[in-house]
């Protein structure tokens, strides 16, 4: 009777142990799944939002689905707040931000992130590895890749690949931002001065080019051309350069032997290292529409 | 006769006392099966939860995984408007999906070291990241106040950085955006001197002798040996008199051998030294066979 029945367990024990071995096959190859899934996207749940990925495997009962859900956006609510101060503090907008895990052993983690976005008008998409050792904390960049508008590129371009070679990715957003404020600072004088005297100035390459063009009223033919360019050195140095150029057909000199043509340009460089770019500019509009009033 | 019958019934007796004894063992034995039943059947169902539970995982990570995909694609916070998955944890997976993608923005915006902002009682902490070469070094701290008026309250900014004749340069009060700008420059180039310095001790500790450094890492003074007369040494100063560049404004040498700066290798050397940041230049200078 006793020796039925302990056949009877043995039988179980063996039926049970094939199970095991069937489900621990199967859990390393869900392992496996969620290991490449991590490679292609790496997704991280944090706070909330892991109480939210317990609650949808159904291992967390105790919270009703209304009380996760409202944790999670407040918790949402508030990271939207930090992005947008994050944000404005930057001076950068990003549209988006993947990373994949390409390797994570115990004491290092690389990743490869990929993060576009823009500044002012200034679109861009940077790529990198980032190396992290888990103990230390120290973290290193490698294989930066940078791509930007290629309109933009021309001031652009030998900073671009000095940037990549150094890896300094935090280079390349200060400059980027420096880059852009003096382009804003640009825009916004240009703007200004075809609102203010519409008759004279004019911009034929629109608010956002380097040129904007002076004509005098009476004097057809006579153009003043005020040159405004954002240099961009190789080590980051962000400089604005504005010249004077004149176009004065050949008739006007004729008639007018003492417009100092060759003069204004180097006359101008002297007003704007006394007076600064917008003041230089407006006194050389004044001079151009020979008017008293604003 | 007697013989035979007390063999039998000792015989018999025997019998009975190894039955009754493997009755005593058997159900210990039996006690044992059931126990291990017990066991393997409680690790079965550990093993069905955890397959449960990553199968459940693996599912919802490919769920966020297309969610995210789509926002990336629109670019910007929209409102959702169509409710095409009609699961009924839609409406939850679109907040984790919002979550996590808000995570990686503040990441990303952490490692491209504008000004990691967070808010505090009284105003702001704004942290600024330094990085050379890839590497990332120290980062400083500062605790602005906003009310009554903007100003600093905490820091741990090195004192040899002069912070506050540049809040006053850039008018911080009005753009402290510029004030950072510039305070970033100064300890961006600061962090890269001090690496360069780092990197020259490690990889020339025994063929260059630091004479002297200062802790703003502006003024270098190097001694170099020549290869070949290895008593003649050459004093090597460094002056970084720009603070928010990593390269010097003025080389100088000295020597015993007057004629030796003015050669047109050590003319080079000096280019060098004033184009290339130290540790490489001096990687290159032993290349060349200039210096041990």
């Amino acid at each position: 009777m006793e020796e039925k029945m302990s056949e009877e367990n043995s039988e179980e024990v063996k039926v049970l142990e094939a199970q095991i071995q069937r489900l621990q096959a199967e859990v390393a190859m869900l392992q496996q799944q969620q290991q490449d899934n991590h490679k292609d996207m790496t997704i991280h749940f944090r706070d909330k939002c892991k109480d939210a990925l317990l609650y949808i495997c159904g291992k967390r009962h105790n919270g009703r689905k209304e009380e996760v859900l409202s944790k999670l956006k407040e918790e949402v609510d508030e990271l939207e707040e930090d992005l947008q101060r994050q944000t404005k503090m930057n001076g950068i907008s990003l549209n988006s931000c993947t990373t994949k895990t390409l390797q994570s052993s115990g004491s290092k983690l690389v990743q490869q992130l990929c993060v576009s976005g823009h500044c002012s008008e200034l679109v861009f998409q940077v790529e990198f590895q980032l190396s992290e050792n888990k103990e230390s904390h120290e973290r290193m960049i490698s294989g930066l890749n940078v791509v930007m508008d290629f309109s933009d590129l021309q001031n652009f371009s030998s900073f671009l690949s000095g940037v990549e070679e150094s890896k300094d990715l935090l280079l390349f957003f200060r400059t980027l931002r420096a880059f852009s404020d003096r382009c804003d600072d640009r825009r916004r004088t240009f703007q200004h001065f075809q609102e203010k005297y519409p008759s004279v100035v004019s911009l034929p390459g629109g608010c956002r080019s380097e040129v904007m063009t002076l004509h005098h009223p009476e004097l057809p033919g006579c153009v003043l051309l005020v040159h405004w360019s954002v240099e961009v050195s190789r080590e980051g140095d962000v400089t604005p350069k504005i010249d004077l150029l004149t176009k004065i057909p050949e008739r006007a000199r004729q008639m007018f032997p003492s417009l100092a043509a060759g003069g204004a340009a180097e006359a101008f460089q002297s007003l704007l290292r006394i007076l600064g770019p917008e003041a230089a500019v407006e006194s050389i509009i004044r001079a151009v529409s020979l008017s008293q009033d604003t | 006769m007697q013989g035979a019958s007390t063999k039998g019934v000792l015989s018999h007796l025997n019998l009975l006392e190894v039955q009754a004894r493997s009755r005593k063992v058997q159900p210990q034995q039996q006690q044992q099966q059931q126990s291990r039943v017990k066991e393997l059947k409680v690790k079965v169902e550990e093993l069905k939860q955890q397959r449960d539970l990553m199968r459940a995982e693996i599912q919802t990570h490919q769920n966020l995984q297309k969610l995210r995909k789509s926002m990336d694609k629109r670019c910007a916070h929209e409102e959702d408007e169509e409710m095409d998955e009609d699961s009924e944890n839609s409406q939850l997976l679109r907040l984790m999906a919002r979550h996590t993608q808000l995570k990686d923005f503040l990441h990303a915006h952490h490692l491209i070291g504008g000004y990691d902002i967070v808010k505090t009682r009284q105003g702001l902490c704004v942290s600024l990241a330094t990085a050379y070469e890839g590497t990332y070094l120290d980062a400083y701290n500062l605790e602005i106040d906003l009310k009554p008026t903007l100003r600093i309250r905490r820091h741990n900014i090195p004192p040899f950085i002069p912070l506050n004749s540049l809040a006053e340069q850039s008018n911080m009060k009005t753009d402290i955006r510029a004030f950072l700008d510039t305070l970033s420059q100064h300890l961006n180039a600061f962090a890269s001197r001090k690496q360069q310095l780092k990197l020259v001790k490690e990889l020339f500790h025994e063929s260059v002798e630091v004479m002297e450094s200062n802790v703003l890492c502006s003024i270098l003074v190097l001694m170099f040996t020549l290869p070949i007369e290895k008593n003649t040494a050459v004093l090597c100063t460094l002056n970084y008199t720009d603070h928010t560049k990593y390269l010097p404004t003025r080389v100088l040498f000295e020597c015993e051998d007057k004629e030796l700066p003015d050669s047109p290798q050590w003319k080079k050397n000096c280019s060098l030294l004033m184009e290339t940041p130290v540790h490489k230049a001096l990687i290159t200078m032993k290349k060349m066979g200039n210096i041990a």
